[in-house]
């Protein structure tokens, strides 16, 4: 019996904060850069596909400051290409190469890479290498990217079809044909990118003999380091992966990059610390994008609007190649598993399929499919509702499994252990008022020049993901575990160590909240140190909305298996039995006789020999222990986002009025850093579903890689954000938590498009595409308002 | 990125400054504000061989009224026009678009006469020059010219200055009591680049309007007046029908383009609604 | 063309002075030449507001000035709103209301906040994020933010 307050469960407030706040943080970009650095640029294909014929150098090596500049077949004798290993039938592995060489494939694709004294400079020598392409015909759109006669962009790869799967339930067709009715919809998502504020960089020092030390703005730095020295061909016990401050990272510094292994390559090729920092235009052309999917869907209901059977055509556009870790069945895969959401729905088949095209390389980017995924399902919804002319959150309660019915399995084998649908969607309601709001609004949905709507979102959201989970995707390269060290220092202090990398999510704090409540010592005594792979235990490290999952998780055992330790040596210091002794407040004692106890540090210098009380018989030195933690399959959350809008009927913007999310994520560690998490994923997901888009032309041209022409929300687009949360711990997790990170987004999207639908309700417009510009939802109006005549 | 290499003098006046434009000509560039050049400099869009700031030109920093006319010099900065008493007394409209431009941070650097001579198709201020019957002062060693603003900005990024010339100043008419004026703009986020933009300004004399001034931007490939549009309201007593009749005048005299923001159609139907509030707003003295 | 020039800040107080050439931003200078790196750089093209300082007492984004062409300037950067023991009120109100997440976009916000409370020491909501609308946040979806942002006005409108 403890009478101290769980740190979990309270809103502490970061730790990080003071020196972040003070500017003190070190950024990739901050960090000390010694005399001799080398500062790199790339030079950019300004063709989406072309034949490199022949690069001239001389120009740039004429510059003063410039050292020299290398090619692809020089990067080629240091870095092997570089290929994500799927497994997965029918996928095609491809190789990359860290620079191109003979052909580039997308506008961006390095061709070049200038070493010199400066960034400055650098720019300079990238303007003066002249390179000389014979351009190709570009397959630049997803459409069309699998016919026949579109330009192939690996000569391997058919049809540019990196990977295609399906799937079926038994007697699908029976009860697809046996339904009342069924809706037919495409959904079109358009491609966005992450766009931290702050762009890649890395910074790679080398040490005695061939010792690296490679810094990167990363969320992967163990995965990071096996990548280098398996591409590289370089001992991994000589590489360390250390992770700065990261600016934001949400999946897209979850990928390694071609350019790290440049970096890391030259640096030991030349024996001198060598940089490099990304600017905005680059971080646009070449990050990661996503979300570039079609969605064609069929769905079969009852005049309850009970949903017989589902079936999903899936098409996603994987860019030029495939990324490392992920390859490009992520998108696919997630969607196509993930459509069926908190739904019964039991028939169900899909086709689902990854094309490549001459535009960036697509990877996972926060929510990875379940935003368009949900806009198609949620949309479905919707729709069945107005058929039937049903409420659309009357359909939903009708369709999902109740809470009494978990845990239960999905139609494609994924476990729902514990859960609040119902429960989420009806608080949702509540906090918005969803009913006065349909009572109040009038049928064409007009108040003063405005459409005004209301839209759901009610959905689950992967987190947590262990092996089995990244196995049923493909990914046999993805460990699935992390894992926590945690000591107890002779002075009594603990460091806790965890295979996970911070961008932002307060791990610092967090983490620190789970071991001081397993251990049973005070928050301030605990440190937590991640990052860093000269220190931190191997792990899947951080993306997925994974860390308090697995990172939890290994802490609770490891800090759990110093615990016994402490109490064993207590207990025989203490001529007491094992169980009768209290670990509370950084002090053991006798149940029911506090005074009579010892403090860690008494233990601890025990443990390190360091006073004159012995260790039990039999008992190691040391008070330190590790332990792993490989969450089954994945942790599903769930959440309601509601959304109240207005359209404007002239110019077509959209204004947010009234925002509410539900969201259970199992057991809170910190209610205030899960709000800050579900605010940061709804405003990407507003902006997502609003303004963001990266818009190719037809010869594979970015048109928009400035952050003056790709717009990101700012304060003035998004509201305040009414969130509460249900605590549904999970029964499969140690812990008890799920994943967080990505919901926020998750339900954004979905939400703000069926509320744009719902104003445009009373003016027949079908809503089923994204970003809803003015531009598109102007013309939509007018052009329906004509009809209407 | 990093801007190429360029040279760097801060005449102390403006005579200096005519001298060091007049030895540099294509390659010498004006830095007032640099908000709207520094950017395309970052992007290496624009690589002057001569950077020639007018920032220490005493000289060039003065707001006054000069026979009916508001003159700004070109180191007057966005912020302090925006500020100014003055400002808001005889030249209201300059006053409610000034808000729209950039941010604070960019308006507490940037000048009046830098964003017009800028060029930008999509400045505010440059539908304000036109509304207000601007008169731009061009400077150039061996003498200067006046233009006025309807024939000042051309398509592009371009204006009526030429290599080895500046903007020196700009004199905008003031505004009378009974004058009615309204700026209102719209993109395609809360605040940002405008996607269209329209200046309003009436002569009332009681309910009678003697004079109009529509200025549009997002209308053409450069900011324009839409005379259709202000010949209607002239000599009307500027009610709904006389709106709506300008509001359709409007839509059918504008060539906009379309560009990755917005495409001809919506901006031809949303620059006559924005006239339509403009109109309404200017009329009623109040926000719709 | 580019030989380097001694320039001359006045930063946080402190006469500060560096060699460097016509065109290095003035971000850079203060980040690189004078080791001021709470300042973050997030575009060059003045639209994200992670660079933004107090020149000569207003907000401007280091990333589109010079360093030159700002010399003799009086410059305040986020380092110099701390004292050694204690927050300025400002940052006090982020770290109690979670007004940041990665840091990234913080020292912009901090300085914009700055100039807006004293010019509007008593804001409503819609006017806090007007004047919160150019800098651009990816973390927090700014609801913290502007709540920071009422307390720190609260809290210094409180002390006088």
């Amino acid at each position: 019996m403890t009478s101290t307050v769980p740190y979990i469960g309270q809103a502490m407030l970061r730790r990080e904060d003071d020196y972040l706040l003070r500017g003190q943080g070190h950024f990739i970009d901050d960090l000390p850069t010694p005399m001799g650095t080398l500062h790199l640029g790339f030079v950019l294909s300004p063709h989406a596909h072309a034949r490199i014929v022949a690069i001239d150098t001389s120009p740039a090596l004429a510059l003063d400051g410039v050292v020299t500049v290398l090619t692809g077949d020089d990067l080629a004798k240091h870095v092997k290409p570089i290929v994500a290993e799927i497994e997965f039938p029918g996928y095609h592995p491809h190789g990359r190469d860290v620079i191109a060489r003979d052909k580039v494939r997308f506008v961006g694709e390095a061709v070049a890479v200038v070493v010199t004294r400066s960034p400055y400079l650098a720019q300079d020598a990238i303007e003066l290498v002249e390179v000389e392409y014979d351009p190709l015909p570009a397959a630049a759109k997803l459409e069309g990217a699998n016919a026949p006669d579109a330009p192939q962009v690996h000569d391997t790869i058919p049809n540019n079809t990196i990977f295609q799967g399906d799937f079926t339930t038994p007697d699908f067709e029976a009860a697809f044909s046996g339904a009342t009715h069924v809706i037919r919809e495409r959904f079109r998502s358009g491609r966005v990118g992450g766009v931290p504020l702050e762009p890649r960089g890395c910074l790679a020092l080398p040490e005695h003999g061939d010792n690296l030390v490679f810094y990167s703005s990363t969320q992967v730095p163990h995965l990071a380091r096996t990548a280098l020295a398996r591409f590289m061909d370089h001992p991994e016990s000589r590489i360390r992966v250390i992770v700065p401050e990261v600016g934001g990272g949400f999946g897209t510094k979850a990928q390694i990059y071609p350019e790290e292994f440049t970096v890391a390559a030259l640096a030991l090729h030349f024996r001198q610390p060598v940089k490099w920092i990304q600017d905005r235009r680059e971080e646009l052309l070449t990050d990661i994008h996503a979300r570039d999917h079609i969605y064609d869907m069929e769905i079969a209901f009852d005049d309850q609007g009970i949903v017989q059977a589902l079936r999903g055509d899936i098409t996603t556009n994987a860019g030029a190649y495939s990324t490392l870790p992920f390859g490009c069945t992520l998108e696919t895969t997630g969607g196509a598993r993930m459509v069926v959401g908190p739904y019964r729905i039991t028939n169900y088949a899909y086709q689902a399929r990854a094309l490549a095209t001459h535009t960036a390389p697509s990877g996972a980017y926060r929510g990875v499919a379940q935003p368009t995924c949900f806009m198609a399902i949620e949309g479905l919804m919707d729709r069945i509702a107005r058929w039937l002319e049903l409420d659309p959150a009357e359909v939903r309660l009708r369709n999902m499994v109740p809470t009494a019915e978990l845990p239960w399995v999905n139609v494609v084998g994924v476990r729902y252990d514990t859960g609040s649908f119902v429960e989420s969607l009806q608080r949702a309601m509540e906090l918005i008022d969803y009913k006065g709001f349909r009572q109040s609004q009038p049928a064409n949905r007009l108040v003063n020049g405005k459409y005004r709507g209301i839209g759901i979102a009610s959905f689950t959201e992967v987190s947590g993901t262990g092996s089995p989970g990244w196995r049923a995707r493909g990914l046999v390269r993805l460990p699935g575990f992390d894992s926590g060290l945690v000591t107890v220092e002779p002075t009594g202090m603990v460091t806790a160590y965890v295979s996970h990398a911070h961008g932002g999510q307060g791990h610092y704090t967090t983490f620190a909240q789970v071991v001081a409540d397993a251990l049973g010592t005070n928050f301030e005594d605990v440190t937590i140190i991640e990052g860093d792979t000269a220190t931190t235990p191997y792990g899947t490290n951080t993306f997925a909305s994974r860390s308090a999952v697995t990172g939890g998780g290994a802490l609770i055992r490891a800090a759990t298996k110093v615990q016994d330790k402490m109490r064993r040596i207590a207990a025989h210091i203490l001529e007491a039995a094992d169980e009768d002794i209290v670990i509370e407040a950084g002090r053991a004692h006798v149940a029911g006789v506090p005074q009579h106890g010892l403090s860690f540090m008494e233990i601890a210098e025990t443990a390190y020999s360091m006073n004159n009380y012995t260790l039990p018989e039999g008992e190691e030195f040391g008070l330190e222990e590790n332990d792993y933690y490989d969450p089954p399959l994945v942790t599903m959350a769930n959440a309601a986002h509601i959304v109240q809008l207005s359209v404007d009927a002239e110019d077509g913007r959209v204004e947010i009025e009234d925002y509410a999310v539900v969201h259970d994520c199992g057991r809170l560690i910190n209610p205030m850093i899960v709000d800050g998490q579900i605010h940061g994923g709804a405003a990407q997901g507003i902006g997502e579903a609003l303004m963001e888009e990266f818009i190719y032309d037809d010869e594979g041209q970015l048109q928009n890689a400035t952050l003056l022409d790709y717009l990101l929300p700012t304060a003035e687009d998004v509201p305040l954000f009414k969130v509460e949360h249900i605590q549904s711990p999970s029964i499969d997790t140690v812990g008890g938590f799920k994943g967080v990170g990505e919901g926020g987004l998750i339900g954004a999207v979905p939400a703000v498009l069926n509320a744009v639908a719902d104003a445009l309700a009373g003016l027949d417009i079908n809503i089923n595409r994204k970003p809803l510009r003015p531009n598109l939802l102007s013309n939509l109006i007018r052009e329906a308002r004509r009809k209407a005549v | 990125m990093k801007p190429a290499p360029f040279a760097f003098c801060a005449p102390r006046d403006l005579a200096g400054v005519l001298d060091a434009l007049a030895e540099h000509g294509e390659d010498g560039r004006i830095l007032a504000g640099g908000q709207s050049l520094v950017p395309l400099m970052n992007l290496r869009l624009v690589r002057p061989e001569m950077l020639i700031s007018i920032n220490r030109c005493d000289d060039l920093d003065y707001l006054r009224l000069n026979d009916g006319h508001l003159v700004c010099g070109a180191r007057v900065r966005q912020a302090t026009a925006e500020e100014s008493d003055l400002v808001q007394r005889e030249c209201p409209l300059l006053a409610k678009a000034l808000p729209y431009v950039g941010g604070q941070a960019n308006r507490n650097r940037g000048t009046v006469c830098g964003s017009l001579a800028h060029g930008d198709p999509l400045a505010e201020l440059a539908a304000v020059a036109l509304a207000l019957d601007g008169e731009m002062y061009i400077a150039a060693k061996g003498g200067g010219r006046s233009v006025p603003a309807a024939n000042f900005f051309l398509d592009g990024l371009a204006t009526a200055v030429g290599a080895g010339e500046m903007l020196e100043a700009v004199a905008f008419q003031r505004q009378g009591a009974n004058e009615r004026s309204a700026f209102l703009e719209m993109g395609n986020r809360k605040h940002g680049f405008a996607v269209a933009a329209v200046a309003v300004r009436l002569g009332m004399d009681g309910g009678h309007c003697d004079f109009a001034r529509i200025a549009m931007l997002g209308a053409s490939e450069a900011a324009q007046r839409i005379g259709e549009a202000e010949d209607i309201l002239t000599a009307s007593n500027v009610d709904e029908t006389t709106i709506e009749a300008a509001v359709a005048a409007a839509r059918a005299a504008v060539q906009p383009p379309s560009d990755l923001h917005a495409d001809a159609e919506f901006r031809r139907h949303v620059l006559g609604a924005l006239l339509g509030r403009a109109l309404r707003q200017a009329m009623t003295g109040e926000a719709q | 063309m580019s030989e380097k020039v001694e320039i001359t800040l006045t930063v946080n107080g402190q006469k500060r002075s560096a060699l460097a050439e016509p065109r290095m931003l003035l971000a850079d200078f203060l980040r690189h030449e004078l080791g001021l790196r709470g300042t973050h750089i997030g575009c060059e093209h003045g639209v994200c507001g992670a660079c933004t300082i107090l020149l000569d007492g207003r907000t401007a984004r280091s990333c589109l000035h010079f360093a030159i062409a700002v010399d003799g300037a009086v410059i305040d950067t986020v380092e110099g709103m701390a004292s050694a023991d204690n927050l300025h009120p400002i940052q006090e109100a982020f770290h109690q209301n979670h007004a940041l997440q990665c840091g990234y976009c913080t020292s912009g916000f901090l300085l914009t906040t700055l100039e807006f409370l004293r010019r509007n020491p008593d804001p409503d909501e819609a006017e806090i994020r007007r004047a919160l609308t150019n800098n651009l946040c990816r973390c927090t979806g700014y609801t913290n933010i502007v709540k920071a942002v009422a307390a720190a006005a609260a809290a210094m409108r409180a002390a006088g």
